[in-house]
Parts: structure tokens; C-alpha cells; sequence
């Protein structure tokens, strides 16, 4: 999953990362249970988060009750995942209210992501690896008392693949053969072939009530963002107790959660708030509890205020510099490497983010298990930088700019409008390929804009911004086939790489893709098709009264049900 | 008076179809349009163009633009949203209210502290208060409005805890009862209102010293200061209402900037208005709602200045026969 140009400051989720033009194949992918053996049965389990609070010596034991304030800069666009266009807000809201039939759990640092039940109790694998049954929770109903069966999974996948729904993530399906009821609480899904992201394909997208929402066909789906709203039957811990647009959107406990002491919260208000200054000034004072992202440089406001606290985690996306290998001198991998070696990628990223990024060197985000340890950092080494331009037959003309065949080695180095880091990162990008005889010129694009040309291969350099979660899917970014498509930016195309891509890709569990993707990553680093620049960190902001928040990668408020929070103090 | 009136109103209805054309016409130039936006779409081919037949958007432009352009003037017809799913008319009937009432507050501001500076500094001409009030209003009229609300919410929300630094209630407003909800909107519309308004003020009251000291030396108001009225009788009575005439045109005048300005206000305070919806649709790319919040404040602009030019005429018969 991808997004070459995140939007400035809001719409990091998932699902708008693969409304993206840049995404051609699968986002969530590849983790399945560690180690699980084809045909055998996977109570899936996970820690209780939150738990880990309770008891522990020097914090309160967790009670019931109480409201907390949330502040959002987008305002979720509705209540039906498959019609809506993702914003933070909105993913983060729906994943409250519908759950999904297991839960992909932030453990990925040493293992492929687990899995814990969810609507589903378990699930197992046919031999062949083709075929998975999952056994839904008995006790779980929607909140109008009707229970939630297996006719709602076959129809919310009806609803995920039919084109007049036109969801946007429906690719994900695209293997999916067909998914039977077997019994009210027995779903069976068959697919076309085996890969590596069979049930994080399965799992991606909540499962939805037929019995109130089948009433509209699916041809008038997309004319009734409306009526789903004011219809609207869950199964998650929340549901909406009240929506004023452009306010504020409050949840409020869903008495009918299969869970019975979850959710410990009585109501959690997202209060919608376009500006960050706003925002942080409201958590400041009091009136905000909890803001899922704020910028690096608002950090020292906040840890300066007692009641505060901060929380970074792994974000997933990747910043780097794409050269258009389609453009000479691009095409050429030591050019390209000289390039790199030229940047102090360190004093950038120490410039930009301060302690909240580091230097990257893999598409592979380096808190995943499969990220590559063996990767030596590109060093930052002018002098070679300077010798291999040299070998390539560049030499410094009296303006002190490299020329070849008489052409100075003058480019134009661009990114979209509005995000300050990479902004930033352009005038030090130009500062330090001028050192070495490089002229880069940085321009700043409209966001559409610079998606036109960077797709269309109309740029030199550009820095972008992708996204990598734990499908470890590489093919949108480096497969030859995604040339064609425009999200292989960089034109690379080299045949083992290809077939690496392929062979991870096609194997039963991403596990086993081990050596494929060391091996990937070792060519990338070699070839540098992208300079990478750095992976940050997501930092939360929340107030102190609040316990038991545990952000992950793939949503801040993921283990929602289980905060809770101290009465206000006055 | 008739043929005059007709002739503004033509003017006025030329004069908002070049705007909505221009509109439409720009939105579908830009990188983003519609159509392309769908294309964009990680769905099978079919499904991208049902969508797109859909919504008629596989249609000749000039087509496109006749069932556009009849819908909204036929019918009040703005479309539909393709990033909230619903019609933009109830989009905006949501938003226009919190807007009114924001623009209405920030006039009074306007206008109120604008006419009481004006008034000041015209009774004592070129003296220090004067100066003063010249000063102040000139540096309020030259900030900008992000900054202006953002300074206000770090001093009157953040440091001194006052007033709410966002939104048009508090948490929980609906529970409160008739009083305490009014008083609680008011609230929250005075930093937003004093934000749009005193930056407004600055202009308002040069505009009014300026008229003031025009009359104040005419024989009328000698006649009336002979007669023994008190001063703040010849100034108020009979200097304000000779001064008035420019200020209700200076009042047409504001609606622009005032709309402008409320784009950035209510992004600042998350108030809930039509320069909010407009910077939602800019992020979203949903020209439907772009084209409907660029016609209601094309009709809001145009509309204000046909009843200061109305007014006018009234006022002055030189106008009209001309």
C-alpha cells in the first residue's frame, strides 16, 4: 500500500492510502499466526490491551464510566466503509462500530502480525491451503438485538465486490472464489489460488448488517450516504449517539458488545477541528483529552504542560527521494548512488523530526520483522560521490557545476505543496548536491498536480512519501508490471526482482518469504532506485487522566474499548 | 425608479452567471476534476464508469454544463456530493445559518466599534486620540485574519481560559437548558465574530471620520450648533445621518471580505459555515460543493450590492437618473 504523496497533515489512514492512483496491488497483507500449520485450528489470541494497566503498582485500578474529549482535524464522511472516501477520522470511527472478523495485532516487530478473535472465535485452514472456515461468536448481536450470523459475512462481501458498490479496496477480494454460510455461525471462503495475504485480504473491511442495510439494493448504495447514517444498526463497543456536521461526532456505548465489560468509556466525543494550533491549545487547557497526531515540533508544548502526556509509534510510511530511472543520468544505478552518498541524510532527518525519525534504508519499515539488519546505511560520502560522478565522465566546468558532453548535471527536484518536512527537505537536498557540483532546482507542486506528473514519469527527482504496513507487498513499488500503471514511479525494472516479488508473494505465509525479501531489499539498496530518507513516528497527545491507551500502526485508537479514564479534577 | 431597478437586477443576474460559469469552467480545468477523480479509483474499469454515467459525467462539457445550470436555477438543484454522498443543497442549508449568524455578529463588531472610533477621532480631529485610534485602527485593519484568530485563541482561550477557542457549543450543549444555550452560543461567537469584525473596524472607522469630518463644517451643522444643541446631538443626529450614505455602501463593500474572511475564521474555530464546507470540498476534491458554496456567496455578494446600490438611489436621485 502506497501513497507517494501523503496530504499535508491529515488523511494518513489506510484506506485513503489505497484510494490512491499510486496503489495497483494489495495493502494489508501478509501476516498470518506464526508457525501455524496448514488444517489446524487457530483459537487466535492476543493480549488484552489494556489490561497491562490495571493493578500495576503506582496506577489506579480501571473503572467504568466517564467521557472523554477527542480532537480531529477531518471530519468522518459516513457511516458505510464501502461508499466513503477514507479520512483518519472516519477509519478510526468505523473501526469503533463494525468490527472486522479478527484483529490484526501491532506485534510485527519480531514475527508476522498475529491475530485475535473478534467476530470470529477462530478460524482454520483446508490442506491446501485454499479454503478457511471461520466460527463466529455465538453471543454477538447487532444493536437492535438481532445477532450477527454468516449471512451478513457472505453479504458484506457481495457488497464489497459488487461493482455498483464500488468499494474502493475491492481489489483486496479480487481472489476470493466465494464465501459460503455454512451454518448461522460457520462462514467458508474459497479462493481462486494461494498467496501470501490471504487473510489479511479476507479480514480488510468491517462486517456489515443485512438485515437493516440489505434493504436498499446496491444500486442505490452510493445515492444514500444518508439513510445508512440514519439506519445505522453496529456490532463494534460504539455506536453514534449524535452527529452534528462539521462539529462533532459522539459515541457512545453500544450496550449490545459481545464483550460485556468493554467499553469501559461512557461516551467519547470527536470533536472536529481544522487547525492544529487549535487543537493543541485545547489540549493544553483541558478541553481536549486526546489528539491522535501532532507535529514534531508542537512536542515540547505539550511535554511542557504536566498534564500531559506524548506517545509515539511506528508510523508506516517511508519518505524518500524517487529518481525517474526513465531520465538520464537517473537510469544509472551508481549515478544514483553518488547522488545518495552526497546527502547527510542524518542532519536532515535530525533537522526536520528532531528524535521522532530515522534514517531509512528499506522500503521495509525498519520496526518489521522482515526489515533486512544486514543493510549497511548508505554513508554520507562526498568525496566518493565526487569520484564516481567523475568515472562516469562529469567534470566540474568553471562555475563549479558538473558537465557532461558539455550539459551541466542540473535537475529539477520537486514535492507537493503544503508538507513542511519534505519541504524542508528540498533545501537541504539542494545545498548538499551542490557541494559535489549538483544543481537541483526544488519547486513545490499542487498536490494533484505533482500525482499527474510523477504517474505520467514527467519529473526528474521528487521526494514522496509511501506507505508499507505489514503485507510487505512490493509489487506497486518496484514490480516492471506496475510501470505501466504509474505507481512504480521510479521506472525500475530489474527481472530477479520481479521474480523475488512474485515468489514472496505467492507463497502461503509471508514467513516464508524471509530470503526473498532480504534478498529484495539487498538489490534495492544496491540499485537505489529511491534515496531513502527517514520512517517516522506517529507522536499522540492525551491527557494524563487517561489510561490504557495503546496506539498501533494501523489506528491511534485501537484499543478504544479498553481506556478508560479518572473522574476531572477541579 | 423602475428602469433603474430592472437594470441592476439584469446586471446583478449577468454579473452571477459569469461567476457560476467561470466556476464551472475552472473546476473542470484543473488537475482533479470530477471525472478524473473517479478514474483515479482503485475499482474495475466497469465500475469506474458506471460511476462516472452515473453522475453525467461522461457527457459533452457544454451538455454537462446545460443540466448543471438548469438544476440550479430551476430547481435550487446544487447536485450531489461525491465525498459526503449526499445533496449539496443540504450541505449547504447546514452551513449557511452558522455563517449568517458569524457574518452578522462580526458587521455589529464592525460597524458598532467602527462608528464609536470613526466618531472619537473626528471630535478631536489631529489630536493625540486621534492619532491614536489612527494608529490602532491601521494596524487591525493590516492583519490578517489567521493570525488576528490565532492570537486570539492563545490569549483569550489559552492563557487566560476565558472563551471557547473553537466550535459553536460546548460538549453537551444539548442537555442545557433554552438560556444557557443561547449564552453558550454567544460564547463561542465572540472570538470568531471579534476575529472577522475588528479587523473590518479598522476600515469602517476611517471610513466613518472621513465622512464625519466632510460634513462637520458645513453650514448645517453650524445652523445646528447656533441653535444651542448639545454636541453629541449635532454629531450623532445631524452629522451621522450625512456621513451615512457612504457607510451603507462601505457596508455592501464588506460582504466580500467578510465572506473571504470567513473562510480562514471558521477553519480556525471549527465553526460550522460555508467557508468551512468550501475548505472540506477544496481537501476532498468535491466540486460539487465547491461550485454551490462559490454560487451562494456569488448571490450573498452580488445581492448586497444591489441593495447598497438600491439604497443609494434612494438616497440620492442623481443616481438613478443617471
Amino acid at each position: 500500500m502506497r501513497l507517494p504523496f501523503a496530504r499535508p497533515s491529515r488523511f494518513p489512514s489506510r484506506l485513503l492510502l489505497l484510494l490512491s492512483l499510486w496503489m495497483a496491488a494489495a495493502l494489508a497483507g501478509g501476516g498470518c499466526d506464526g508457525g501455524h500449520q496448514a488444517g489446524a485450528s487457530h483459537a487466535a489470541q492476543g493480549p488484552r490491551a489494556g489490561d497491562a494497566h490495571a493493578g500495576a503498582a503506582g496506577t489506579p485500578a480501571p473503572r467504568r464510566g466517564g467521557t472523554i474529549v477527542t480532537g480531529w482535524n477531518a471530519e468522518p464522511q459516513g457511516v458505510n466503509e464501502f461508499l466513503v472516501a477514507a479520512t483518519n477520522a472516519g477509519q478510526e470511527m468505523l473501526f469503533q462500530l463494525f468490527p472486522r472478523l479478527l484483529r490484526e495485532e501491532p506485534d510485527f516487530e519480531r514475527h508476522p502480525p498475529t491475530f485475535s478473535p473478534a467476530l470470529a472465535r477462530s478460524y482454520e485452514w483446508s490442506a491446501d491451503h485454499k479454503t478457511l472456515t471461520f466460527h463466529l461468536r455465538e453471543d454477538a448481536r447487532w444493536s437492535d438485538g438481532v445477532p450477527v450470523t454468516a449471512d451478513d459475512v457472505r453479504w458484506t462481501w457481495q457488497a464489497q465486490v459488487s461493482p455498483e458498490v464500488a468499494w474502493e479496496s475491492s481489489y483486496m477480494k479480487d481472489e476470493i472464489a466465494d464465501v459460503e454460510a455454512v451454518d448461522a455461525h460457520t462462514v467458508r471462503v474459497r479462493w481462486k489460488r494461494v498467496y501470501a495475504k490471504q487473510l489479511l485480504d479476507v479480514n480488510e473491511g468491517g462486517i456489515l448488517p443485512r438485515h437493516a442495510w440489505g434493504q436498499i439494493p446496491f444500486s442505490r448504495w452510493r445515492q444514500s450516504g444518508e439513510w445508512f447514517k440514519q439506519h445505522l444498526v453496529v456490532d463494534g463497543p460504539f455506536t453514534i449517539g449524535s452527529w452534528k456536521p462539521q462539529q462533532e461526532v459522539v459515541l457512545v456505548r453500544n450496550p449490545s458488545f459481545y464483550e460485556a465489560d468493554r467499553p469501559r468509556l461512557d461516551r467519547v466525543v470527536m470533536r472536529i477541528i481544522p487547525d492544529q494550533a487549535s487543537i493543541l491549545t485545547q489540549l493544553d487547557s483541558g478541553e481536549l483529552d486526546f489528539t491522535p497526531a501532532i507535529s514534531p515540533h508542537d512536542a515540547p508544548q505539550v511535554t511542557a504542560n504536566p498534564r500531559l502526556r506524548l506517545l509515539a509509534f511506528p508510523y508506516r510510511s517511508w519518505i524518500a527521494l524517487a529518481w525517474n530511472g526513465s531520465r538520464q543520468p537517473f537510469g544509472d544505478p551508481e549515478v544514483r548512488r553518488a547522488l545518495g552518498m552526497a546527502l547527510d541524510r542524518r542532519a536532515i532527518v535530525e533537522t526536520i523530526w528532531g528524535k521522532f525519525a530515522r534514517v531509512s534504508e528499506s522500503p521495509i519499515l525498519s520496526v518489521i520483522w522482515a526489515y533486512d539488519r544486514a543493510l549497511r546505511p548508505l554513508p554520507y560520502d562526498p568525496s566518493e560521490a565526487r569520484r564516481i560522478l567523475a568515472a562516469k565522465g562529469f567534470a566540474a566546468g568553471a562555475d563549479g557545476v558538473l558537465r557532461r558532453g558539455g550539459k551541466p548535471f542540473a535537475f529539477e527536484l520537486s514535492t507537493n505543496a503544503g508538507n513542511q518536512q519534505r519541504v524542508d527537505s528540498l533545501v537541504m537536498i539542494q545545498e548538499q548536491l551542490r557541494r559535489i557540483g549538483v544543481r537541483a532546482e526544488p519547486r513545490q507542486v499542487e498536490f494533484n498536480s505533482l500525482m499527474a506528473r510523477v504517474s505520467a514519469g514527467d519529473f526528474d527527482g521528487c521526494v514522496v512519501g509511501n506507505s508499507m504496513d505489514t503485507s510487505l507487498d512490493l509489487t506497486a513499488f518496484f514490480h516492471s508490471r506496475a510501470i505501466a500503471k504509474g505507481t512504480n514511479v521510479t521506472r525500475y525494472s530489474n527481472p530477479e526482482v520481479d521474480r523475488l516479488i512474485d515468489h514472496a508473494m505467492s507463497l502461503p505465509e509471508i514467513a516464508l518469504a524471509r530470503p526473498d525479501l532480504d534478498r529484495i531489499q539487498e538489490i534495492l539498496h544496491r540499485d537505489q532506485p529511491y534515496t531513502y530518507l527517514w520512517e517516522s513516528q506517529r507522536v499522540s497527545a492525551f491527557n494524563r487522566r487517561l489510561h490504557g491507551v495503546e496506539p498501533s500502526m494501523l489506528f491511534s485508537t485501537y484499543n478504544l474499548k479498553d481506556w478508560w479514564v479518572e473522574p476531572q479534577r477541579h | 425608479m423602475p428602469g433603474y431597478l430592472l437594470r441592476r437586477l439584469a446586471a446583478a443576474a449577468l454579473l452571477l452567471w459569469l461567476v457560476l460559469t467561470a466556476t464551472f469552467v475552472l473546476l473542470r480545468l484543473v488537475p482533479g476534476d470530477p471525472a478524473s477523480s473517479i478514474a483515479e479509483l482503485p475499482i474495475p474499469k466497469a465500475a469506474k464508469e458506471k460511476l462516472i454515467h452515473a453522475q453525467g459525467l461522461d457527457r459533452p462539457l457544454p451538455e454537462q454544463y446545460a443540466r448543471w445550470l438548469g438544476a440550479v436555477a430551476l430547481h435550487g438543484d446544487w447536485g450531489f456530493s461525491f465525498a459526503q454522498l449526499r445533496p449539496v443543497r443540504t450541505i449547504v442549508a447546514e452551513a449557511l445559518p452558522a455563517t449568517l449568524l458569524l457574518a452578522g455578529a462580526a458587521l455589529l463588531i464592525e460597524y458598532g466599534l467602527g462608528t464609536a472610533l470613526g466618531v472619537a477621532a473626528a471630535r478631536r480631529s489631529a489630536s493625540a486620540l486621534d492619532k491614536s485610534i489612527r494608529v490602532v485602527t491601521l494596524l487591525l485593519y493590516s492583519q490578517p485574519v489567521f493570525w488576528l484568530g490565532l492570537m486570539a485563541i492563545l490569549l483569550f482561550s489559552g492563557r487566560l481560559g476565558w472563551l471557547p477557542a473553537s466550535h459553536m457549543h460546548s460538549v453537551g450543549a444539548d442537555e442545557m437548558g433554552r438560556g444557557a444555550w443561547l449564552a453558550d452560543l454567544g460564547k463561542h461567537l465572540l472570538l470568531p465574530a471579534m476575529t472577522l469584525g475588528l479587523a473590518q473596524a479598522g476600515g469602517a472607522a476611517r471610513f466613518v471620520r472621513a465622512g464625519l469630518l466632510d460634513v462637520m463644517g458645513r453650514d448645517y451643522i453650524r445652523t445646528a450648533r447656533a441653535k444651542g444643541l448639545s454636541e453629541r446631538r449635532v454629531i450623532w443626529v445631524h452629522g451621522m445621518r450625512a456621513a451615512l450614505v457612504p457607510i451603507i455602501q462601505l457596508l455592501a463593500l464588506s460582504v466580500p471580505s467578510l465572506l473571504s474572511g470567513a473562510l480562514i475564521t471558521e477553519v480556525v474555530f471549527a465553526w460550522p459555515g460555508l467557508g468551512r464546507i468550501t475548505w472540506e470540498a477544496i481537501l476532498a476534491r468535491d466540486s460539487p460543493v465547491l461550485l454551490a458554496t462559490t454560487g451562494v456567496s456569488a448571490v450573498l455578494v452580488v445581492g448586497s450590492y444591489l441593495v447598497a446600490d438600491l439604497l443609494h438611489a434612494a438616497a440620492d436621485p442623481r443616481v438613478r437618473d443617471a
